[in-house]
């Protein structure tokens, strides 16, 4: 389990590509500069797509991914910070 | 079909469109590294430009300007739903564009039936999962069929074989495949139909453990009858130590040779991936240039079980060329006819060995069970089981 800090967590539990990312997008938008969103996604394609889009946005950092079980299914966590 | 008037088109109707030549821009929005690990390929292929899907909303303009707008335009991604995204706000800046449904999964999962040869007395159908370049085949001969090398969606044979009022009697794989799980085991189970195998190939090659399989035991020179077929094992080590070709014969003289990774229309099957390479590139020359000398009629229409590329096609779209041809054609065959040449290039040329190579042998073994997700994964992109795969 992870000790990275966040500041709001969005729950993207049962959304398909690409919604987990457009979502969380738009909630990190809102979001001032600085903090850290959490997103849990059961969509295993986010992994690689936090990943593209965080190299490409100006004004996100990922800090980290994980992977969780919640019962017998695979979470994927995501922790993005607002940076600009 | 006009593409510029559909919002969704399907993997069969992209693959129609890709037969002919036209003027389609793909647009696949994926991720770089999955893009270059496995691109949509047709007899036509079309141009394609890859923008990631967030790009759309993350550096919109730039996006959109790399989007040609004079052409049609068909949308692509891994499952179909960022790619309709996409399409939909194409659409709203008046670019028409059609989204891949199903995107590469569906595109993967795509079978077309072509007729080899159809008679009074037999049928023969390639059966081709296009996306991978794996080729399978039914033969029919009265009522009664016999499937080679069928590939892991055993509906699309057990569907056919309904259309075909035919019943399933036989199910023959070439070799233990690595590069696709194999459909055999499944369709035995499901038909009581018998599954013949090479025992060579009923044991894994790295981790040294017998099969966990219910299969009856190929040897060289077994033969089956299908109706009026009459079916010949010919043992071809090399690919795999199992590896063997089946030599089809017909009452009219006619025959055909199914010859799964031994012999493709362009080079033939590497010796690698048992993880044997030097010790096995001996045999497959032993296999190609004596064996299969001795033992194939020159006229035997040859059934490969790949092809690496879509201009390896004849016209009307089948993988099949007579043997005596082929000598001429498959350039690797005509130029590396000389054994130390042969074993000298071959090492040289070894393709890189996908590292789940090794978990779908142990599947095709019965040694591992795979969920969809774990297969579909497994699955992903081209075969690279010809030896040319490393240097075209």
């Amino acid at each position: 389990m992870t000790d990275i800090a966040f500041d709001e967590q969005f729950d993207a539990r049962g959304l398909m590509c690409p919604m987990p990312l457009v979502k969380s997008r738009q909630a990190i938008m809102k979001m001032e500069v600085g903090k850290t969103l959490k997103i849990v996604a059961t969509d295993k394609g986010s992994v690689k797509d936090f990943q593209g889009w965080a190299k490409m946005a100006k004004d996100v950092e990922l800090l980290a991914q994980e992977e969780e079980m919640e019962g017998d299914k695979k979470l994927f966590v995501h922790f993005v910070k607002k940076i600009k | 079909m006009d593409i510029t008037q559909m919002e969704q088109i399907t993997p069969i109707q992209l693959y129609e469109l890709m037969l002919k030549n036209h003027n389609v821009l793909m647009l696949d929005v994926r991720n770089e590294d999955e893009y270059e690990a496995w691109k949509i390929e047709g007899k036509f292929t079309p141009d394609t430009v890859n923008i990631p899907y967030f790009e759309f909303f993350e550096n919109e303009d730039e996006a959109f300007s790399r989007v040609e707008r004079d052409r049609p335009i068909v949308v692509v991604c891994a499952k179909g739903g960022a790619s309709d995204f996409v399409a939909l706000r194409l659409g709203e800046e008046g670019i028409k564009a059609a989204n891949l449904s199903e995107g590469m999964i569906g595109w993967g999962n795509l079978y077309i039936h072509r007729v080899i040869v159809q008679t009074p007395e037999f049928e023969i159908y390639q059966i081709d999962r296009t996306a991978r370049g794996c080729l399978s085949y039914v033969l029919i001969s009265d009522g009664k069929a016999a499937i080679i090398d069928p590939l892991r969606h055993t509906e699309k044979y057990t569907d056919f074989l309904e259309l075909k009022e035919a019943s399933l009697a036989l199910i023959l794989d070439t070799h233990g495949h690595a590069d696709h799980i194999s459909g055999a085991p499944a369709l035995s189970e499901l038909t009581g139909a018998p599954y013949y195998l090479h025992p060579y190939d009923g044991i894994h090659p790295f981790d040294l453990l017998p099969a966990k399989l219910v299969y009856r035991m190929l040897h060289d020179g077994m033969k089956f009858s299908l109706g009026d077929l009459l079916i010949e094992t010919v043992h071809v080590p090399g690919h795999t130590l199992g590896q063997v070709n089946f030599l089809v014969k017909a009452p009219s003289g006619r025959s055909f040779v199914f010859t799964g990774d031994n012999l493709f229309i362009q080079s033939f099957g590497r010796p690698d991936l048992g993880g044997q390479g030097q010790s096995w590139a001996p045999l497959v020359y032993n296999t190609i240039f004596n064996t299969v000398v001795e033992r194939i009629p020159s006229d035997a229409l040859v059934l490969p079980g790949h092809f690496a590329k879509h201009d390896e096609a004849n016209e009307d779209g089948t993988y099949s060329k007579p043997l005596s041809a082929l000598w001429k054609e498959n350039e690797d065959l005509s130029r590396l006819n000389e054994k130390e040449t042969f074993i000298n290039f071959v090492l040289a040329h070894l393709p890189d060995m996908p590292e789940q190579y090794i978990q779908i042998k142990r599947i095709n073994a019965g040694l591992a069970a795979p969920d969809e997700d774990e297969a579909s994964e497994l699955e992903l992109g081209k075969n690279i089981c010809a030896l040319s795969t490393a240097y075209e």
